[in-house]
């Protein structure tokens, strides 16, 4: 074999080890890449499930109020019942507004019960989320306060 | 240039590269780990809902007395009787213990729950004490003779 023969080979394995090292880079930094966009999509996921539990947290529908100013962190047992209907005659706004969820509340003190205030689930959820916050429930006729837990689980595609 | 020193830049191109590999590989995979968004929006939330609601609570067998009511009486005369025979502490001791078996320990979460007027002798404790990170919330009370507390750790 001659030298420039021999000096071509070389370079040819030169070349094919750097393309080889270049194609491991390009793999590893779109993984990199596609790790940071599942990053991402667990972050806008986790955002948007906080979004819609204080949402739900905050309807107008259910909170108490005294002489017209809410409370927080209140839900008013008289409305519940009525808030079931509204929110299955308007499921198109209230889908707007609560997307794929499941909202039950369940008293614990003084007595059980439970009230499922919206439902419109999905099986097709990449991330599912359940947020449980307490929550005072307030029955006007007796003016007493019970307690009780709003559990609010989020379906994201 | 003669072909050995050729060959050592050649092998220092190569290290440098490895190197730089290396911080784009640690700067990536090691230190990137994603915000705990919910987790910090559901701890910060939940010690202040518990609390603010527990407290706000009627009683069921002690003329409808507040959660409030019962520590304030338990913190000075305990005079308070309810229906079933326990007293203010007690009652309201058995009341916290309800609703924290029904959400606390349902959701698998360590807590510990104090109501105190000196924090070395509490009136009531339930749980226990959190030995890492925590979240805490701490309610005054008043009282005649000083201010009460109650307050609320959870742990992790």
């Amino acid at each position: 074999m001659k030298k420039a023969q021999i000096q071509m080979g070389e370079t040819i394995a030169v070349l094919f080890v750097f393309f080889i090292l270049v194609t491991v880079g390009f793999i590893f930094y779109v993984k990199v890449i596609k790790g940071n966009i599942e990053l991402e999509s667990e972050e806008l996921s986790q955002l948007k499930s906080v979004a819609i539990a204080q949402r739900a947290m905050f309807l107008p529908e259910l909170q108490c109020s005294e002489d017209n100013i809410a409370i927080d962190n209140c839900i008013d047992i008289l409305k519940l019942d009525s808030a079931q209907a509204l929110m299955r005659e308007n499921e198109v706004y209230y889908y707007d507004l609560l997307e794929f969820s499941d909202i039950s509340i369940s008293q614990i003190y003084p007595s059980e019960a439970k009230w499922n205030v919206y439902s419109r689930k999905t099986d097709e959820f990449k991330s599912k989320f359940v947020t449980n916050a307490p929550i005072s429930l307030y029955d006007p006729i007796t003016r007493k306060h019970g307690f009780g837990v709003l559990t609010i689980e989020t379906f994201l595609k | 240039m003669r072909k050995a020193q050729m060959e050592i830049l050649g092998l220092a191109i190569v290290v440098v590269l490895i190197l730089v590999a290396t911080i784009f590989v640690v700067r990536f995979m090691v230190i990137k780990s994603p915000t705990e968004y919910r987790k910090g929006f559901i701890s910060a939330e939940l010690a202040s809902n518990m609390l603010s609601t527990f407290l706000k609570t009627a009683s069921k067998d002690c003329s409808y007395l507040t959660m409030t009511e019962l520590l304030q009486d338990c913190a000075q005369t305990r005079s308070i009787i309810c229906d079933n025979g326990l007293d203010s502490c007690k009652y309201a001791e058995s009341t916290a213990s309800k609703i924290f078996d029904g959400t606390f320990d349902k959701w698998n979460m360590k807590y510990e729950f104090l109501a105190y007027t000196d924090a070395s002798q509490p009136l009531i404790k339930i749980g226990k004490a959190c030995t890492a990170e925590k979240r805490s919330k701490l309610f005054p009370i008043p009282i005649n003779i000083a201010t009460m507390y109650a307050k609320l750790d959870i742990c992790g």
